[in-house]
């Protein structure tokens, strides 16, 4: 994809060297393709000629005429076999130039790759992963060193208060014993009432 | 092929004098161009001799026996100039080129054709479009060289072919 107007600016042709001789080919077998329609029509002629000097009675030359169009039919049929040779020739090189595209496809999608690998040497990756391993067992150093400022009496002192914090939790939430929701329906609210208590906040 | 289909003004003797009046005579004009290009449409033409033209069936309705006269021919052919529809081939007017379609027009057709042909990244030669079997049912089969490679170039400029040396081949894209 190389923009809208990249190829009115680019001067290369897009037509290669093969295209050419597709095209001298197909230029060929136009050409036989001509003469054979000349033939043809001579032929046509040829045979009512024929006949009309058999009418007349000339035999001698109508002979000389079939002989000459059965020469010529000959050449109709060589031509067919040259025709059929160009077409087979077109058909190689156009087939010929796709895979030689595809190979160069393919070799483009190879060096690409190449190029990838290229960027991630393998020192690099074991490098990388020994630089992780390390940062890792840093980070272990760490934790040892933090976590290891307590004594191992201090350790259970703690999970055992840990421990005591739990249970009572736990014991608590046993004891509480919720009131039961209220089933009644709730008395219908008047006017009246709702607006005494604000007058006992004003007036007190 | 069916017989051209001539408009109703091709019986109407007027139609065949340049009218004065300038109104009357535009639309006359305007009625003339879309004709002569019909014409040579249903003909097949690209070129028109304007000798010859004068006795043609076109510009001589021999049932009403009226002619349009080498003056009105040479108006109205001005008209079609104007509008980019011909072009004289020699500078005494004797013959001129005619487009009733526009290059880019014929380009557009003969790019779907090849494509409908599965022509496209192949090459291909002018008399296999102009005059091969496989262009044999397009309205371009037959089409005059000079056509045909004014039509490519226009599709080349849009990057869609490309005219090889020589001018005998073409590259679809």
């Amino acid at each position: 994809m190389g923009g809208l107007f990249s190829s009115k600016n680019k001067k290369t042709s897009r037509v290669t060297e093969q295209d050419n001789a597709v095209l001298q080919l197909k230029i060929q077998r136009d050409k036989l393709k001509q003469y054979q329609k000349k033939i043809n029509v001579q032929l046509e002629k040829e045979r009512l000629l024929a006949r009309q000097l058999l009418k007349d009675g000339k035999k001698d030359k109508a002979k000389l005429l079939l002989r000459k169009k059965k020469f010529q039919e000959g050449m109709l049929v060589k031509t067919d076999g040259q025709l059929d040779n160009i077409e087979q020739m077109v058909h190689d090189i156009e087939f010929a130039q796709i895979e030689s595209e595809v190979v160069k496809g393919l070799e483009n999608g190879n060096k690409s790759l190449k190029k990838m690998h290229e960027m991630m040497s393998l020192d690099d990756v074991e490098k990388i992963m020994a630089d992780t391993q390390d940062s890792i067992e840093y980070q272990r150093e760490i934790d040892e060193l933090l976590s290891g400022s307590l004594t191992q009496e201090d350790e259970d002192d703690v999970l055992a208060e840990l421990n005591g914090i739990i249970q009572q939790t736990s014991q608590e939430n046993e004891d509480i014993n919720l009131p039961d929701v209220p089933k009644d329906k709730l008395p219908e609210p008047s006017k009246e009432k709702t607006k005494v208590p604000k007058e006992a906040v004003l007036a007190s | 092929m069916a017989d051209f289909d001539w408009p109703w003004q091709y019986k109407f003797p007027p139609f065949f004098t340049i009218q004065p009046n300038l109104e009357t005579r535009k639309k006359q004009i305007e009625a003339w161009c879309t004709l002569i290009l019909d014409y040579q449409k249903y003909l097949k033409s690209y070129s028109l001799d304007v000798k010859e033209a004068q006795n043609s069936p076109l510009f001589y309705n021999k049932s009403i026996s009226r002619r349009l006269h080498e003056d009105g021919i040479y108006t109205i052919l001005g008209e079609l100039q104007k509008k980019g529809h011909i072009e004289w081939k020699d500078k005494g007017r004797k013959e001129c080129l005619i487009m009733w379609r526009t290059p880019e027009e014929w380009g557009k057709l003969i790019y779907n054709w090849a494509d409908s042909k599965g022509l496209l990244n192949t090459v291909c030669t002018m008399y296999e479009i102009s005059n091969g079997d496989d262009s044999a049912d397009t309205d371009f089969h037959g089409i005059e060289s000079w056509l045909l490679l004014r039509a490519l170039k226009s599709l080349q400029l849009e990057g869609k072919c490309e005219v090889m040396a020589g001018n005998e081949g073409v590259k679809f894209f």
